[in-house]
């Protein structure tokens, strides 16, 4: 009964795309709020759709949990009065996703070009692979494809990352296709689910941006700030 | 005259962009005035870009607009001036910092500086700061214009301004856009300036050459 009450205390903020991921690993007392992974695409948008969100958050819940990065920043200025909020302390999803932003790094270094897809990227139907067929209805088949090779020319790599927590099949015959019909290397890379099994439950260590109620989170939170352990307010400024 | 090619531009309507700019350069009109009227519509498409009113396939469309207008206009610029002008306003060295491969933003910032009388080199993406480094040296550049859109290019653009700081190139100004960049990002990396488009771009140039 305790555990139930510890639990609801906790609520998850999220993009659809991570929620994908995490949903196999979601305690079923646990609320989650999902936001649309489109909305990346304006940060200041994301920021407050999100600020709104912690805001509507009911008073009893001790800990919200996003599911995001730094993501172009829209975390930066998040703030709540009644809760801690705890963030990955990644760069975007693709780190959550890799497991730490460190392994994201290593496969930029080899090969920059990389376009990446995970089950909830391609549900979510958003990127340039599923605007392809509104390009075509709004400019035409040439046009269309003209745009394409533009937007990935210095793509060279299409990466599958494959967390291993579903049946991933059909995602791989859709992203096979997808880079053989654009041109792009077809490749699977493991996932991780290091950090997203510690999101929801802790522990939330120096991998983490902790801020207790009434604290912003700031961009010094991702780079020079590193999080006093067990999840305590992370409060030096240089 | 300009209004339709702006009108057009704007309204990512290619075939008649490109004929207007055509008959307006053939029939007399300066190149210069030409290449204003590209000028203002890439602001006008610029804003609408950051207001979400459109997106990177129309900053594309516009892009490839004024990359042909620019060469259409170019012999004619020559003709004005007998010879191809060799003073410029100073010269830029312009790339997508390692790791990141997005050049749209990039390649519209080079296209502005260079109608707008700079001389540009480009180079390129997933530029090492070393390479900023050899082109600053090489080209006498006064100003270098890093480029990042993902959130993991701040550490690139920063380690690029401490390259050309060990190098002993402190002097020159570095101005750096593309993705979210704003004050915070621009202390963290130790630029001289950020700028959220072309325009920018260009005024922070201008400012620092004396202009």
């Amino acid at each position: 009964m305790n555990e139930h009450r510890h639990r609801s205390r906790r609520r998850v903020i999220a993009c659809a795309t991570v929620v994908e991921e995490l949903r196999p690993l979601l305690p079923p007392t646990v609320e989650c709020q999902v936001f649309d992974f489109g909305l990346h695409a304006n940060p200041d948008r994301l920021k407050q759709a999100l600020q709104e969100a912690i805001d509507a958050v009911p008073v009893s819940v001790e800990t919200i949990v996003l599911g995001y990065g730094l993501c172009s920043q829209a975390v930066v200025g998040l703030r709540s009065d009644s809760a801690t909020l705890v963030v990955p302390r990644v760069d975007d999803c693709i780190g959550i996703f890799l497991g730490s932003d460190e392994a994201y790094k290593e496969q930029t270094s080899i090969t920059p070009g990389t376009y990446y897809l995970t089950k909830g990227w391609i549900e979510a139907g958003n990127g340039p692979f599923a605007d392809y067929e509104e390009l075509v209805e709004r400019y035409g088949e040439e046009k269309a494809a003209w745009l394409m090779d533009k937007m990935l020319e210095r793509y060279t790599r299409l990466a599958l990352i494959n967390t291993g927590q579903y049946a991933i099949e059909r995602y791989r015959t859709y992203a096979r296709q997808t880079a053989d019909r654009f041109d792009l290397r077809y490749e699977e890379i493991p996932g991780s689910t290091a950090l997203l099994r510690r999101l929801v439950d802790g522990p939330w260590d120096e991998d983490f941006v902790v801020v207790p109620p009434g604290e912003t989170i700031t961009f010094a939170h991702f780079r020079d700030v590193a999080p006093s352990p067990s999840g305590e307010a992370a409060n030096q400024q240089d | 005259m300009s209004e339709e090619l702006i009108s057009a531009i704007t309204e990512m309507r290619e075939t008649d962009a490109l004929r207007i700019a055509r008959d307006l350069l053939e029939s007399g009109t300066p190149p210069l005035e030409v290449l204003d009227a590209c000028r203002e519509a890439m602001g006008i498409i610029g804003q609408r870009f950051e207001d979400g009113e459109c997106f990177v396939p129309e900053l594309i469309m516009a892009g490839e607009m004024l990359s042909q207008i620019s060469e259409m206009a170019k012999p004619h610029l020559e003709e004005e001036e007998g010879e191809e002008t060799a003073e410029t306003l100073g010269t830029v060295v312009v790339g997508t910092v390692e790791g990141d491969i997005h050049d749209i933003g990039k390649d519209l910032v080079i296209f502005m500086l260079d109608v707008n009388g700079f001389e540009v080199i480009d180079l390129g993406v997933d530029v090492p700061p070393a390479r900023f480094v050899d082109a600053v040296q090489d080209h006498g550049a006064e100003i270098v214009g890093l480029s990042g859109f993902l959130t993991l290019a701040y550490e690139p653009m920063k380690s690029t301004v401490e390259a050309l700081q060990d190098a002993g190139l402190g002097d020159v100004q570095v101005m750096i856009g593309g993705g979210q960049v704003d004050e915070q990002v621009r202390t963290y990396t130790g630029a001289d300036a950020y700028g959220r488009d072309a325009q920018a771009a260009v005024r922070l140039a201008k400012q620092w050459m004396g202009g």
